[in-house]
């Protein structure tokens, strides 16, 4: 069987020159390395560059007519965050209009508003908010009750200060306790940085274990997995590592390009350091090859695998939770949580790029992924015998 | 003769049947419990004064934030969000209590860990409805003394108040579950059918499809059989998608069913001209899944449900209009979440049938274009050898 003229080395190369050409030979293979990554990488962050969106149409349904609710519509359409779409007259015509998308929310001042304000009855304003898509919705609810915040508190400042009162005590007379906050690291509430930084790598780990699972399917597919085999001298680890030598390569060059554009050309927090950033790089590239590579040992049917690839890579966005945090997820889904490297890959992240604490903080998550990069050595007596005896069934 | 191929082909099968009756479930048992309630924080109270104390008292008591300890300083506070005990922590300056009592405003600092945008939320939105109950009493503590109604006047001459239209509990799950399902139906199609022509192409099994043209007389015919069979299971799966799982966990619903019905039909024939047209360009069976599931990321991105719409660049817009989920996404969930009729998607609908007839055309064509190739290469009866 084994033969021991053949050296180490000149095996190994034997196998990645092959897989190299074989990698040359067909579009898919730049399609899924090169052009998909990329193409996410340039579609996020351009979809997103607003960071935190801004000139979000919303209307006023203003009974009123007078010279203030003019004030309050000219105050919300000065909101960054707000543009006044339009004014209606009556409230179903608004709701139909957030019915039809025109607008995310509305406003409504009751007539008699201007009336009230000066008689001292204190009038209500009336925010409509829809939480259907919920970004934009918590967004114009807090801006417009800024708006009228600021409405009021500047009538009544005037009116404190001209009654002798000192600024701080007007203030403090308006709004004894304020809230400071402090978005650590993103103080901006910068969407582009929340949301790129794990989802382009997750992109990247769909695509990274669908590769593997392919490269080493095909080969049964087409009937060339003995003489793969052979090549590599009969060794299953010598071939597949000699197999997978040029993804890792590939991935890691595109996943260094992608940090370089994140953090050093979009200038994405990054508090961590360039190093423990690529290593980070590399263990997700690992981890996500050795997910395609388990996936195939436990069902050598190249479809199958493939399906199970797709299905782990899909759901991960969802339950890694860096949208909906894990906390709040049910006790069964949170211990599934921890089959998915992204989970850990987004956790290291948050820990090491984005606060800049030390790879110590994050041992576990490593230690995760390790056990996530050294699985495969357990199956790899399997996965030759699968190789040598499975026949490509349509 | 398709739905033969869907049941007999495991491969389809999956990603029409199973897919499509699995993914809805399992989304939905992820998201289930809808909000991100009691954040984990620390609070360092500086003052120590039974105002401090209740200001704390409060915020625990909040739905969103639960206060699990007291820090002594900032960075015993970051450690604790360093070992993911917490995720932020609140600052209540030493002099709290006595500018209360000055009559001076008083800041108190929110410091929240930004891995993710619910903490913050929570933490914000937790911390605001604390200090504004609290500024009432004190306000009312001090009208007290004034007792005048001009007083009160002063102190907030505007009231508010917020109606929330829909999805009023703020819901994850109500508000990301719908887009999915759209999705899902979209996503699985392209797969199926991708998958179908891919094994058609890879075994040579084109020529069936020949036959069958020279036995019906019409490219025609094949492709509304085709349609017809997917159209038959998708309807089946729309409805499981539309009627059951909403149910099942709860979430919002306050579509029409007619409306929803009318809606659908558009959507699901041009998802399945549109997966038609693209088949064509699938060499082997594989190759869909390599080249379309990551595609689900950015297309529920751009149909303006993550990443409001108006805030979408014009040219990732012109983009997203070819693919039938971005309209399909912008009705349904407008429909079934915002309980607007038939008449206020006019646009999404009219677009959907112009999709519709378009990628019909197109699938027409790349049929043509098989059956034309396949009848030359009958004549020459030369036979490559397929990869």
């Amino acid at each position: 069987m084994r033969n021991p003229n053949h050296s180490f080395l000149k095996c190994f190369w034997a196998v990645f020159y092959r897989e190299c050409r074989r990698m040359c030979s067909r579009p898919i293979y730049f399609y899924c390395i090169i052009g998909a990554p990329l193409f996410c990488l340039i579609f996020f962050t351009s979809l997103m560059h607003q960071g935190l969106p801004h000139d979000l149409p919303i209307g006023v349904v203003d009974l009123d007519n007078s010279s203030n609710s003019r004030t309050i519509i000219r105050t919300l359409d000065a909101m960054d965050l707000l543009k006044v779409e339009e004014v209606y007259h009556s409230q179903s015509e608004a709701r139909d209009a957030v019915q039809r998308n025109k607008i995310y929310g509305f406003i409504s001042i009751p007539s008699g508003f201007s009336a009230s304000l000066q008689a001292f009855r204190r009038p209500t304003v009336t925010y409509y908010t829809s939480y259907a898509l919920l970004v934009p919705g918590s967004l114009t609810y807090g801006a417009m009750r800024k708006a009228v915040e600021l409405v009021s508190g500047a009538a009544v400042r005037s009116q404190l200060l001209a009654r002798g009162a000192t600024e701080n005590q007007a203030l403090g007379f308006i709004q004894p306790i304020v809230i400071e906050p402090h978005a650590t690291f993103n103080p901006t509430l910068n969407y582009s940085i929340y949301l790129c930084n794990t989802l382009i790598p997750g992109v990247m780990m769909l695509l990274i274990s669908l590769m593997t699972v392919y490269s080493i399917g095909s080969e049964v597919k087409f009937n060339t997995a003995r003489y793969w085999l052979e090549k590599g001298n009969h060794s299953i680890l010598l071939s597949l590592g000699a197999k997978e030598l040029p993804y890792t390569l590939a991935f890691f060059a595109i996943g260094f390009f992608c940090d370089y554009y994140l953090y050093g050309v979009m200038k994405f927090p990054s508090n961590g350091g360039f190093l423990p950033m690529l290593f980070l790089t590399l263990c997700m590239v690992l981890a996500a090859q050795a997910l395609g590579i388990i996936f195939f040992s436990l069902i050598p049917t190249l479809r199958l695998a493939l399906s199970m690839s797709c299905l782990w890579g899909v759901v991960s966005f969802s339950i890694c939770g860096f949208t909906f945090p894990e906390i709040a997820m049910n006790g069964p889904v949170q211990a599934l949580s921890y089959l998915f490297p992204l989970r850990h890959y987004y956790l290291i992240y948050a820990s090491q790029t984005l606060d800049g604490n030390s790879m110590i903080y994050s041992w576990s998550s490593y230690m995760f992924l390790f056990i996530f990069i050294l699985l495969p050595f357990i199956f790899m007596m399997r996965l030759k015998r699968e190789l040598i005896h499975s026949f490509y069934i349509p | 003769m398709e739905l033969k191929i869907i049941f007999h082909d495991e491969g389809v099968f999956i990603f029409c049947i199973l897919v499509p009756l699995g993914y809805p479930l399992l989304y939905s048992y992820i998201y289930v419990t809808e909000l991100m309630r009691d954040v984990p924080v620390t609070v360092i109270d500086d003052s120590k004064t039974a105002l401090s104390r209740e200001f704390i008292r409060n915020l625990d008591a909040s739905q969103w934030i639960k206060v699990v300890g007291y820090s002594d300083n900032i960075p015993d506070a970051r450690q604790h969000i360093k070992e993911q005990q917490t995720y932020g922590f609140f600052r209540i300056p030493s002099d709290f209590s006595n500018r209360i009592v000055k009559g001076e405003q008083v800041s108190v600092g929110l410091y929240s860990d930004m891995s993710a945008m619910l903490y913050y939320k929570g933490m914000f939105i937790g911390a605001t409805d604390v200090s504004l109950d609290m500024n009432k009493k004190i306000k009312i503590e001090r009208a007290g003394k004034a007792t005048d109604e001009d007083e009160k006047m002063v102190v907030s001459p505007i009231k508010s108040r917020e109606v929330a239209l829909f999805n009023p509990q703020q819901g994850f799950a109500s508000f990301l579950i719908p887009a999915i399902l759209v999705l899902v139906i979209q996503q699985t199609l392209l797969l199926g059918i991708g998958m179908a022509g891919g094994t058609a192409a890879e075994k040579g099994e084109y020529s069936e499809l020949v036959a069958t043209s020279r036995r019906n007389r019409g490219t025609l015919h094949i492709i509304f059989g085709r349609a017809f069979a997917y159209f038959s299971i998708y309807a089946v799966q729309a409805a499981f998608m539309v009627c059951v799982v909403p149910k099942l966990f709860g979430l919002t619903q306050l579509s029409q069913g007619l409306d929803l019905m009318l809606f659908l039909i558009p959507y699901l024939l041009s998802c399945i001209f549109f997966s038609m047209a693209l088949s064509i360009l699938m060499r082997n069976r594989e190759m869909s899944i390599l080249v379309f599931v990551f595609t689900s990321v950015p297309l529920l991105f751009v149909s303006g449900i993550s990443w409001p719409g108006s805030a979408v660049p014009p040219f990732w817009k012109g983009v997203s209009w070819l693919f039938p989920s971005t309209f399909g996404i912008n009705g349904f969930v407008r429909i079934n979440t915002m309980g607007a009729t038939i008449s206020q998607v006019a646009v999404e609908w009219r677009a959907l049938w112009l999709q519709a007839v378009a990628y019909f055309v197109l699938a027409y064509m790349s049929c043509r274009t098989i059956i034309y190739r396949e009848r030359r290469k009958d004549k020459t009866e030369l036979r490559e050898p397929f990869m």
